[in-house]
């Protein structure tokens, strides 16, 4: 198979250059795949594209600049550079705001995929965002309400264009969602964004000293730690092993104070202890010295950055029981012990099976850093070839009964 | 989860029960490891209520080791969570899937 990759490519800076060099990489050690060519955005004076590539074993790769950021003609453009090199599948590597961040050059840009289709051609996009949840102010459209509302008008028409290629990729399950009931499409597919490296398997032993119970982040709006020092005190009556609570990190800007205020309220509370803020470079520290990461929440707006953090360092967490969150962790392949939000009994029992079990702890641990590692790109792009494949099967049979019918 | 092997014939069967995430894949993996030359083999999900992306990825790379071999992963018995997971990723096109187990064994060819 040959394929056309229409992307950023390092050395440019354009955005998405680091996914498309982490997919080539991958792609070209896969045995069906013989030629890769990528359609590169041109380059600064003075920086230049690595060579041809045609290291023996592996898929050769070229690298064609045949695109300039901000200009009118990158559609035809990257359709005169498919003609002469006549791939299997041109694989367009974007968002919305590829081509150009003014409106007319952007949108023009866009064009590209459904004009590789024209020449019957397989095309195929990976969409790294939609219109439908862009923020256009931050993407550079942005303006008065009113060119707001055209610019979102624009979006569906362009959208609907982008459509018109045989396949259309997103690495978020609510994108199928959106693209599939208001287009009213069947041909957009859910493909995981994939992890470039590998993380670390964890160590899953404990440093020496009391067990810590530890919760990370920014206090005193949603997260709050008073069911937690309370829960704290209750396992340390219970339980005659040492422990010590660790609440890492400092208040939310919206709440200053607020860490300084439970500080005094729970003084009676022995082995607590507050961090303050944690470097960077600490934060590894903190939590590969936790035996328990617990998320004192009473609500939530969906997954949890710390919680991918704790995954990464193979921690046991203890959630609170909180509308979808539970079957949205699940989802995400995390797991854990989960509490009644702002009942410290609950939260005490939840951290004990922890605390009690070892090796259910471990377990936890383990599971989570799995899903913290995520998917690796080399898999992911597995799934693009078989769907190259059929696609393939499909145009190869249209042409042959195309080919008969004109006898 | 569990994973239990048959054989139909040169038809290798392998039923599935469980949750088939991230942390149950080495299981399936490593069957397929220790089958190196298995060729047209059907993997029984009635047991599985839900799949993740890694299990998906480890069916795709057991379906590319069966084509490599000239044969075929055929999935069977999907229940209505793991169909809604092949539908959104469309990987429901890419593989033949039955309503079960003899649907498959029916399709092998010879």
């Amino acid at each position: 198979m040959r394929i056309a990759l229409v992307s950023t490519y390092p050395p440019s800076k354009g955005s998405l250059n680091e996914y498309a060099y982490h997919f080539v990489s991958y792609l070209r050690l896969k045995p069906e795949v013989s030629e890769i060519t990528i359609l590169a955005d041109e380059l600064p004076s003075g920086l230049s594209y690595p060579a041809d590539d045609t290291e023996s074993g592996r898929a050769s790769v070229h690298i064609r600049p045949c695109w300039r950021f901000g200009d009118w003609k990158n559609a035809r453009r990257i359709q005169q550079a498919m003609k002469q090199i006549q791939p299997d599948v041109v694989l367009f590597n974007m968002q919305f705001a590829t081509f150009a961040d003014r409106r007319v050059p952007g949108a023009l840009g866009l064009l590209g995929p459904w004009q590789v289709k024209s020449e019957r051609t397989v095309s195929a996009v990976l969409l790294h965002n939609i219109m439908e949840t862009v923020e256009l102010d931050k993407a550079g459209f942005g303006g008065n309400p009113v060119m707001m509302w055209i610019t979102r008008q624009a979006g569906n028409i362009f959208t609907r264009i982008l459509l018109k290629a045989d396949l259309v990729a997103v690495t978020i399950p609510k994108y199928v969602d959106i693209l599939t009931s208001k287009y009213g499409v069947d041909h957009v597919v859910l493909a995981p964004h994939g992890s470039f490296e590998e993380i670390p398997e964890p160590a899953y032993e404990l440093p020496d000293g009391p067990l810590q119970i530890m919760a990370f982040g920014k206090f005193g709006t949603y997260k709050r730690v008073e069911p937690l020092i309370e829960a704290f005190a209750l396992l340390q009556k219970s339980h005659n092993k040492p422990l010590e609570l660790v609440v890492a990190g400092t208040d939310s800007p919206n709440t200053p104070g607020y860490l300084e205020g439970i500080r005094e309220r729970y003084a009676h509370v022995a082995n607590v202890r507050f961090t303050g803020y944690v470097e960077e470079e600490d934060v590894p520290r903190v939590f590969k010295e936790a035996a328990v990461v617990v998320f004192p929440y009473n609500s939530t707006t969906g997954s949890s950055g710390v919680l991918h953090q704790a995954g990464s360092y193979g921690k046991a967490v203890v959630l609170p029981n909180l509308g979808d969150l539970a079957e949205l962790i699940a989802e995400e392949g995390y797991t854990g012990e989960f509490f009644e939000p702002d009942d410290p009994h609950s939260m005490a029992q939840a951290i004990a099976k922890f605390i009690d079990n070892p090796e259910h702890r471990q377990h936890v641990g383990s599971q989570n850093y799995l899903a913290a590692s995520g998917l690796p790109i080399n898999e992911v792009v597995d799934w693009y070839l078989l769907h190259f494949e059929r696609l393939l099967n499909t145009r190869n049979k249209v042409l042959a009964a195309e080919s008969t019918e004109r006898g | 989860m569990e994973l239990k092997h048959r054989k139909a014939g040169t038809v290798d069967i392998i039923e599935l029960s469980g949750r088939f995430d991230a942390y149950e894949v080495p299981l399936v993996n490593r069957w397929f490891d220790e089958h190196t030359t298995a060729q047209h083999v059907i993997v029984n999900l009635g047991g599985v209520g839900f799949i993740d992306s890694s299990g998906l990825s480890t069916l795709v790379k057991g379906l590319k080791r069966c084509r490599n071999h000239n044969g075929d992963l055929y999935l069977c018995n999907l229940q209505q969570a793991v169909t809604i997971i092949f539908e959104l990723t469309r990987l429901d096109k890419a593989f033949n899937i039955y309503d079960d187990e003899q649907s498959a064994l029916d399709a092998i060819p010879g």
